[in-house]
């Protein structure tokens, strides 16, 4: 009965992952037999994954390990975690000896965690056959070695909005502005707007990226030398005060949630915001449409947000069965039927092309939109000096977008305390 | 050693072990650490360095910056703690009708999680959903305000919070001592035409100060060291990385900035301030001398 599980599940993982089935009956039986001692449950335990995903990407999930743990007879588990607390407690985890199983997380999450050597380096564990698979981008490297697999590529920003209140979407800032001033509102003259033409999450310099390309900039060079003391930060830090200050279209506070919770009650009219939300729009019964970020009128060029993968890295602890155990789970939860259900429900680009020949997702508009966002956005660095760049952006972002900093004194704040954190990190 | 110095000791051993590996040995691992140059790029390969962290600690602003705004949350917590948690105190060591259930009400703060209480005054602060904004504008007609958008009013968020939090603490033990004090002292000062202020002054408070000097010490001890109110509430320290106290710094140093050895050596500089307070506070006060 378990051999018949475990046979099932490995052939599940197979046929995703490998194409068809090797004709041969020993290869076959090899393949059998190979699944066999890595599904073995013995000295394994529980399998846990630790993961960044909205409660829709979840779902999924939970879903997967289900079946995966069916199949090999384990019991296999998942904790959610917001990103920043989910680098932090890996890191003291994996430090001890412990941890998750697997770590999912955006992209640059490797750069930290290779540094520290607290994932492990995949190339040689998983087969070729199974890696040809993916695009090259969907598949993180650092310094020639493989750390992240990743189920979808993108996890990138786009305008969302409601066609409810607003039937064309900007192209433009100035045409963005002028539609957000319309829209927001003070309903019931109580000093307070009751509805807002755009809202973001103010705490995370991520949505700020956009806008900072936009105006010609960017948060690193080549080098991974920070490049954020420029006329293009201030300008784009200029912008974002005078969306908030000048213009007043913006909510007075915006966290990630309160952003979401306004949008998702029609009190926003557009939002900032990725692929992982959309499920949860589409669901509420939002007539939700999605555009490009607009282009800087003041440049010509489009907003260009970072564009990253999300995906699986494997903790540096694990060995012998449970390790071969992890691998194939690894190989499961990025195969093309798993990434097929993630693409269907949350519109999310995977990383497998096969996966793209699918009838229904070649037909998304969705998807396609967020293709098209990609194509202008610059793929997010994987250095480990990019932390440091959040770190140093992050404190000034919000100093602007609550009134305590010049743009200009941010930008030179931003640049200082950049170098610095990567001084010290590299002490 | 005699017999039973031996049997002593083997009664004490476990207790002994175990607090050897949960205190002691975390404790001197922190002490090497702190004198190492332990961070990412030497997260495994780290190195004795000597004092090299001790002194970033005491050559960057952020170091005093941070032990000032401390200095100020301590401050500001344990005053509003006594002075609320002793006048309660007063309150119910008096008859008052239903003197159980607003006891044990007045208790509930402090019997809650910490960090549920937290974050849900995070959630109250919120500007556009919390509950304070819209006692404010329904109840009292006035404007909302940004709490968690600027620094300062962030603060004073996580002050509110924490103040929440403490006073039932003094508030029992303050009734513990109340409860101790005999009443002939007071019956012998309204013979002597004593009055309330008097007796309060004179009598109440330097009966109390037993219990409560170990108290503040222990508060002071607490709020210093904080973490969960201030991280929580303020989410990490935003808005602009400007609500940290020493201890939440610490952690933002080590687990957001990957300054290992240098987090290791300020949370032995805390250790230190804690020290020698503790020890100045006891003694300059005479707390654990016998009253009588």
């Amino acid at each position: 009965m378990i051999a018949e599980k475990v046979a099932t599940s490995c052939r599940v993982v197979e046929r995703s992952n490998a194409g068809p089935i090797p004709p041969r009956m020993g290869a076959l039986v090899a393949m059998v037999v190979m699944a066999l001692m890595a599904c073995s449950p013995q000295g394994t335990g529980d399998l846990v994954v630790w993961n960044t995903m909205r409660p829709e990407g979840r779902a999924i999930l939970d879903s997967l390990l289900t079946e995966f743990g069916a199949a090999c007879g384990v019991r296999c588990s998942q904790i959610y975690y917001e990103p920043e607390e989910l680098r932090s407690n890996y890191q003291i985890a994996s430090l001890g000896g412990s941890g998750p199983d697997l770590v999912y997380g955006p992209g640059d999450q490797v750069g930290p965690f290779s540094e520290m050597e607290l994932v492990a380096t995949l190339e040689s564990l998983l087969p070729p056959q199974f890696l040809e698979g993916f695009t090259p981008e969907g598949l993180v490297w650092r310094k020639g070695h493989l750390y992240q697999i990743s189920d979808q590529i993108g996890n990138h920003l786009h305008l969302v909005y409601n066609r409810a209140l607003v039937p064309e979407p900007p192209q433009d800032t100035d045409t963005m502005i002028e539609i957000a001033r319309r829209l927001t509102r003070d309903e019931d003259g109580d000093g307070r707007m009751d509805y807002y033409g755009l809202a973001w999450n103010f705490e995370e310099p991520f949505f700020f990226v956009p806008f900072l390309g936009g105006f010609g900039g960017w948060v690193m060079d080549e080098a991974a030398r920070p490049t954020l003391d420029t006329p293009a930060t201030v300008d784009a830090f200029q912008f974002m005060y005078d969306l908030k200050f000048t213009h007043r279209v913006l909510p007075p506070e915006s966290d990630y949630d309160t952003a979401d919770a306004l949008f998702k009650e029609g009190r926003a009219a557009m939002i900032i915001n990725g692929p992982w939300s959309w499920a949860s729009y589409l669901n509420k019964g939002i007539d939700m449409g999605l555009a490009l970020i607009p282009k800087v009128n003041a440049t010509g060029l489009w907003a260009t947000p970072m564009v990253s993968t999300l995906g699986y890295s494997v903790n540096v602890n694990l060995r012998g069965p449970r390790l071969q155990l992890v691998l194939q789970l690894l190989q499961y939860l990025t195969s093309d039927d798993a990434q097929r259900a993630y693409a269907r429900t949350m519109r999310t680009i995977p990383s497998r092309p096969a996966v793209l020949e699918d009838p229904v997702l070649a037909a998304d508009a969705l998807i396609g939109m967020s293709a098209a966002q990609a194509k202008v956005g610059r793929p997010m660095p994987v250095d480990p000096e990019l932390r440091a760049v959040w770190d140093a952006l992050r404190p000034n972002y919000q100093s602007v977008l609550n009134g305590t900093k010049s743009p200009a004194q941010a930008a030179r704040d931003s640049q200082a305390d950049a170098l610095k954190a990567i001084a010290e990190m590299n002490q | 050693m005699t017999r039973e110095q031996r049997i002593a000791y083997a009664f004490a051993f476990p207790a002994l072990a175990i607090l050897g590996l949960v205190v002691l040995f975390p404790f001197g691992y922190n002490v090497v650490i702190s004198l190492s140059n332990m961070g990412m790029k030497h997260f495994w390969n780290w190195r004795i360095t000597g004092f090299q962290q001790y002194w970033s600690v005491f050559s960057e602003g952020i170091f005093y910056s941070t032990l000032a705004k401390t200095l100020i949350w301590t401050a500001i917590n344990v005053f509003f703690h006594v002075v609320i948690g002793v006048s309660l105190a007063l309150l119910l060591n008096r008859p008052l009708p239903g003197r159980a259930v607003i006891r044990t009400l007045l208790v509930l703060p402090w019997a809650v999680p910490q960090y549920i209480t937290a974050l849900t005054w995070r959630g109250m602060f919120h500007y556009e959903y919390g509950a304070v904004n819209l006692v404010l504008d329904r109840v009292f007609g006035l404007q909302g305000v940004a709490w968690l958008s600027q620094p300062v009013s962030t603060f004073a968020a996580c002050l509110i919070t924490n103040i929440w939090l403490g006073f039932p603490f003094m508030m029992i033990v303050a009734l513990g001592g109340l409860q101790s004090i005999p009443a002939e002292l007071y019956e012998a000062a309204v013979v002597d035409g004593a009055s309330r202020w008097q007796r309060l002054w004179r009598i109440t408070i330097p009966l109390l100060r037993p219990v409560l000097v170990p108290a503040i010490s222990l508060g002071v001890i607490w709020t210093f060291n904080n973490f969960n109110v201030i991280w929580l509430v303020s989410n990490g320290g935003r808005p602009s990385d400007q609500v940290h106290i020493l201890v939440s710094y610490v952690y933002r140093a080590a687990f957001n900035l990957y300054r290992f050895g240098y987090a290791a050596a300020l949370s032995m500089v805390i250790f230190g301030i804690l020290l020698l307070f503790s020890i100045r506070f006891i003694k300059g006060t005479k707390g654990t001398e016998a009253v009588y």
